[in-house]
């Protein structure tokens, strides 16, 4: 036991001389969780921004720029941008008279192009006199080119259906006629609306106008939501590398000089897991403190997560400690390592809302420790003890460590 | 104190230690000479205890070494591998490692202390290690092993990479261990060193020991006769063919290779009749030394190699 937490606290002491990878790991989570929350997040009451004039010149007058149009007219936009739809010539009469800061002209033929695959431009004006607003503008139109493609991509099997539909001029199409289509197409959008946030998130402000409710989501509350499923996928990268120490020490002698030493396997075996455990807890916690100071993100009761975040950080401890020790070396480590935590993630919702996956994925997703972490720091949010999480975390780290101890044991025999 | 007992170990079909027997008496200082491959590595492991799968026996203060963890901590290592923490200083590493053996902390601070000025690094015992140079980190590695007192120390290659500076440190150490009533054996396939430092020299190859004892003892295998050593332009059978008429009891060859041969000769007039020999089958010749007997040729005649690796 001395010996063991003898290498336990050299362990802790070696990480924290030098500090640079997981620091690392620490810092990535909060600037994605900033960068994606600044960009997509609904503004706060506070903005303190005052709106942006454009002028909208829409020569397609279709499916494609009535829904960019219904972008716009999204609350959290309009606070932001104030769109008036005009011709260019009133544009840039417009602009002129310093009453506007940029044009967004869309053009002929935009939806039938998008819908055909076909690269299109949307063209945005900026008002030479100003010099940021412009910028914000053209920004703007950037995402949501991003997002509509994206959008045309993932609904290509609807987008197909619609299009034979949109030879015929658009006043004559027969809009019931799409009903399939759209429905088919409005199931998707539904399921995928909080990955392609900005675009998707106008539609629903719409929907929600229409039913005369309001939007309640704000940026606080997307950190929160946020925030769990990029920290366990860090803890992940953390854990495993810490995890490692024990194959590279495997080839470069170190293992071999402690086995020299009266330190037995055992206990060599006991400190690397314990020190998996502890470590990533106490970086976890880091996370959360960090969270709460940068991004004013509420974790619920702390106690209930502090249980929930030792769980996790146990069976994250035990999987990588019984993955290091079916791996061949470091090398392997690192080429098995990334894959398997980057499909953990996507499948256990670290990388988009579970709600908003398909149903195969969110099967998969329960064999994740990502998906149980974000479902426990969800009830915990809601202030409920996370008692599935936890058992399930706890249970299946049991088993790992089951495994692990042995397996490890016998890597320490060179 | 220490009885190696038909040790043998192979690694498929390589067989590693060939029935290898050694005894070793306190305060003793053991040179363990090899080429690469002779089965050094693999001795030092098996008696380090991280090498299983072997047959024969090893007493170690009368018990056995295997069967008995005690006997670990009385045992000291330094591997070939520089296995320490580079981003820690060289006193955290010392404080590390030593404390895996049962020291108190109080003690294992002084010893650390004490050890790294005797290495020369004590001026920068609080520098992270990965800043050392080559000959700095063969140092603390060497002084990791001695922080317990260790009643036998095994290094293996201690002195492989280093600068001549540091190499004499180590060396020093080593006799002082010695002087102080350890038990050292230590490998290498660098003849001088064994020679200034050991009380005793065993040469290896193919896992077991083809001769051992003091270097006068040694030396004396290859008798009072000069080595001569020949570089041209030959070939190792024309070289040979050449010499044949020669060799007996006063000419002998020791080996013959593409262009550098070597014999033992009795007298230096022998010398002239070789040259003849050559001159006359217009054997080239380019260079031509004279040796007095030394362990390099005590290591030649046994194991046919040069210490070149
Ligand atoms: N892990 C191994 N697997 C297979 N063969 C090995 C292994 N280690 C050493 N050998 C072989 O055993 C012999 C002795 O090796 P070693 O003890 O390392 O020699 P030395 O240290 O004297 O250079 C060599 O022929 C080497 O190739
Ligand atoms: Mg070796």
């Amino acid at each position: 036991m001395r010996r063991l937490l003898l290498v336990l606290r050299n362990d802790v002491r070696r990480h924290l001389k030098s500090p640079a990878a997981i620091l690392i790991y620490i810092a990535i989570p909060m600037v994605m969780t900033a960068l994606i929350g600044i960009i997509f997040a609904p503004r706060t009451e506070e903005s303190t921004l005052p709106p942006i004039r454009v002028v909208l010149v829409d020569h397609d007058k279709n499916l494609a720029s009535r829904l960019l149009l219904g972008a716009f007219d999204a609350d959290e936009v309009k606070k932001m941008l104030e769109v008036t739809v005009s011709d260019e010539a009133e544009g840039r009469r417009r602009m002129e008279k310093g009453q506007a800061s940029a044009i967004v002209i869309i053009p002929e033929k935009f939806t039938l192009d998008l819908l055909d695959a076909r690269t299109t431009v949307l063209t945005v004006v900026k008002n030479p006199a100003e010099q940021f607003l412009p910028d914000v503008v053209e920004e703007f139109m950037n995402t949501m080119a991003v997002m509509l493609s994206g959008a045309v991509q993932a609904f290509a099997a609807e987008a197909r259906g619609i299009r034979a539909m949109l030879d015929a001029p658009v006043e004559s199409i027969p809009w019931e006629a799409l009903g399939p289509e759209l429905g088919r197409a409005q199931k998707k959008i539904v399921a995928v609306r909080k990955y392609l946030d900005p675009l998707l998130i106008g539609i629903k402000a719409e929907e929600a106008k229409a039913a005369g409710a309001k939007t309640l989501f704000t940026q606080r509350d997307l950190f929160s939501i946020m925030l769990p499923g990029m920290a366990i996928m860090f803890l992940l990268f953390i854990v495993q590398t810490l995890m490692r120490d024990i194959i590279s020490e495997r080839q470069d002698g170190k293992l071999r000089r402690m086995m020299t030493t009266p330190l037995r396997p055992l206990e060599l075996v006991g400190a690397r897991l314990a020190g998996g455990w502890v470590m990533g807890l106490a970086i976890l916690m880091v996370m959360v403190a960090l969270g709460s100071l940068i991004f004013r993100a509420e974790w619920g009761n702390l106690g209930y997560f502090l249980l929930l975040a030792a769980a996790a950080s146990f069976w994250t401890a035990a999987f990588f400690g019984f993955f290091s020790a079916l791996v061949k070396n470091r090398n392997q480590a690192g080429a098995l390592g990334a894959p398997i935590i980057l499909a953990f993630s996507l499948f256990g919702g670290s990388m988009m809302n579970p709600e908003a996956m398909p149903k195969a994925f969110k099967a998969v997703g329960i064999l994740t420790p990502n998906r149980w972490f974000i479902d426990g720091a969800a009830l915990v949010r809601d202030g409920r003890f996370p008692l599935a999480p936890l058992a399930v975390l706890t249970v299946s780290g049991i088993v790992l460590t089951a495994l692990a101890v042995p397996a490890l044991r016998r890597k320490t025999l060179v | 104190m220490l009885e190696i007992k038909d040790l043998s170990k192979s690694y498929g079909d390589v067989l590693a230690l060939d029935r290898f027997s050694l005894d070793l008496k306190k305060g003793e200082v053991l040179g363990l000479l090899g080429p690469n491959g002779a089965g050094k590595t693999t001795l030092i492991s098996i008696l380090a205890g991280t090498l299983g799968d072997f047959t024969g026996s090893v007493t170690f203060l009368g018990r056995n070494l295997f069967a008995d963890r005690e006997l670990k901590s009385r045992l000291g290592i330094v591997p070939q591998d520089m296995a320490f923490y580079e981003e820690l200083s060289a006193m955290d590493n010392m404080l590390f490692w030593g404390g895996l053996y049962e020291t108190s902390r109080a003690g294992l601070k002084r010893r650390a202390a004490e050890l790294l000025d005797l290495v020369g690094l004590g001026a920068r015992a609080r520098e992270p290690v990965k800043a050392y140079s080559g000959g700095m980190k063969r140092r603390l590695n060497t002084a990791i092993g001695l922080l317990h007192k260790p009643d036998l120390l095994l290094l293996d290659e201690p002195t492989v990479g280093i600068d001549v500076q540091a190499k004499v440190s180590i060396l020093d150490l080593i006799r002082d261990v010695g002087a102080a009533g350890t038990a050292v054996i230590f490998t290498t396939h660098q003849l001088a060193e064994v020679e200034t430092t050991c009380s005793r020299i065993a040469i290896m190859d193919h896992g077991r020991i083809l001769a051992q004892g003091s270097l006068d003892q040694l030396v004396r295998i290859v008798g009072e006769r000069d080595i001569v050593e020949i570089m041209g332009e030959f070939a190792a059978a024309a070289f040979s063919e050449a010499v044949q008429d020669l060799t007996g009891e006063r000419v002998e060859l020791l080996s013959a290779g593409d262009g550098l041969a070597s014999l033992a000769v009795r007298d230096t007039a022998e010398i002239p009749k070789i040259m003849d020999r050559l001159f006359r089958r217009r054997l080239a010749v380019t260079d031509m030394k004279i040796k007095s007997p030394s362990l390099e040729t005590v290591f030649l005649k046994l194991t046919g190699r040069t210490l070149r690796d």
